[in-house]
């Protein structure tokens, strides 16, 4: 785990130095690599709709782009990244809200269809994702990014600009709300119906 | 962790798994990218011929009001001289002919050559028709 922070703290280092050398292309290609796929999956934590995630990943990245030369080091390069793209998936809410107000029945619905995971043949893994659905927002986007980021407690402060505690006790809070839930649904040995589940 | 919260990790583990982006992500994201720079650099163009323009009609005032400066001076100048120059001549004319009231019709003279002056340019300047114009 230490050399996976080392070696992305290196990566990061090496872009920052691309753009001292004012080869503003290089580093950005560097940087799509590295953060182009955390972007998205930050947009789709947050939005929960895989196309307004695209439109928001990219009109992020367009916006890094933009402001890449300006780059002032004051906070980390993932920070800056990760604060972009949160403004702009809080905007697409935004709008989307808007939007709700003007047609709630139609839009919901829509959002709901779209928010909808692939299904897949096992309704165990289906009835889990639709837990974590149901989860309050919170817990959600930070059990969905904990799982979408390997279980990367300090990737997910970062991406959500959370303190490494605030995430710890929302996951252990979140894990046993979950729990708590299969009880309900009578599911008296979560455990063995979950090691079940494939 | 206990069994339990265990075996929710794993099963969570695999009920989310992370989205990537579509194939053509990275080729969208450079075609708005270029989009973007080429909306920019039109600006750009835009924004420097605005300005050249602005500094060129600038320039064309500028030159219009040292004119403008010169020509009145010239005028003043000019003036004053044919004033001089007339009453030098007209004064000793007028003398002879009207003896002390002289002076008095110099002035009336005056006042009504400048009243002429006046509404003419004030007659071009609101551009009121000018009847001796059509005849």
């Amino acid at each position: 785990m230490q050399s996976a922070s080392s070696d992305a703290a290196a990566q990061d280092r090496a872009i920052v130095t691309l753009l001292q050398d004012d080869r503003l292309d290089d580093a950005f290609e560097r940087l799509l690599e590295r953060y182009q796929n955390k972007v998205y999956r930050l947009c789709c934590s947050i939005l929960r709709d895989t196309t307004a995630a695209e439109d928001a990943a990219q009109e992020s990245l367009v916006r890094v782009w933009k402001a890449l030369s300006g780059y002032d080091q004051r906070a980390s390069l993932s920070t800056w990244i990760y604060t972009i793209t949160r403004n702009r998936c809080l905007s697409a809410l935004e709008r989307r809200r808007e939007l709700a107000s003007l047609s709630d029945a139609t839009i919901e619905a829509q959002v709901h269809s779209l928010a909808a995971p692939e299904r897949e043949p096992d309704d165990r893994l289906e009835m889990l994702r639709e837990l974590v659905d149901a989860l309050p927002e919170r817990y959600r986007r930070i059990v969905t990014l904990f799982y979408y980021e390997d279980r990367s407690v300090s990737e997910v402060a970062s991406m959500l600009g959370m303190p490494e505690g605030t995430v710890k006790t929302t996951l252990f809070r979140a894990r046993a709300a979950l729990l708590e839930q299969l009880r309900r649904r009578g599911l008296a040995d979560a455990g063995l119906w979950l090691e079940n589940a494939r | 962790m206990n069994d339990e919260e265990r075996a929710l990790d794993a099963a969570l583990g695999r009920a989310l798994r992370a989205p990537v982006p579509p194939a053509d992500f990275r080729g969208r994201l450079h075609s708005a990218i270029a989009r973007q720079g080429l909306d920019e650099r039109g600006r750009a163009a835009h924004l420097a011929r605005a300005r050249r323009e602005r500094g060129e009609q600038l320039q064309t005032l500028q030159a219009d009001f040292v004119r403008l400066r010169r020509r009145t001076l010239g005028t003043l100048i000019g003036g004053a001289f044919a004033a001089g120059a007339a009453v030098a001549v007209a004064l000793p004319l007028l003398q002879a002919r009207f003896g002390a009231d002289a002076m008095l019709v110099l002035t009336g003279l005056g006042a009504l050559v400048g009243l002429i002056i006046g509404t003419a340019s004030w007659i071009s300047r609101v551009r009121i028709p000018n009847p001796l114009e059509r005849l």
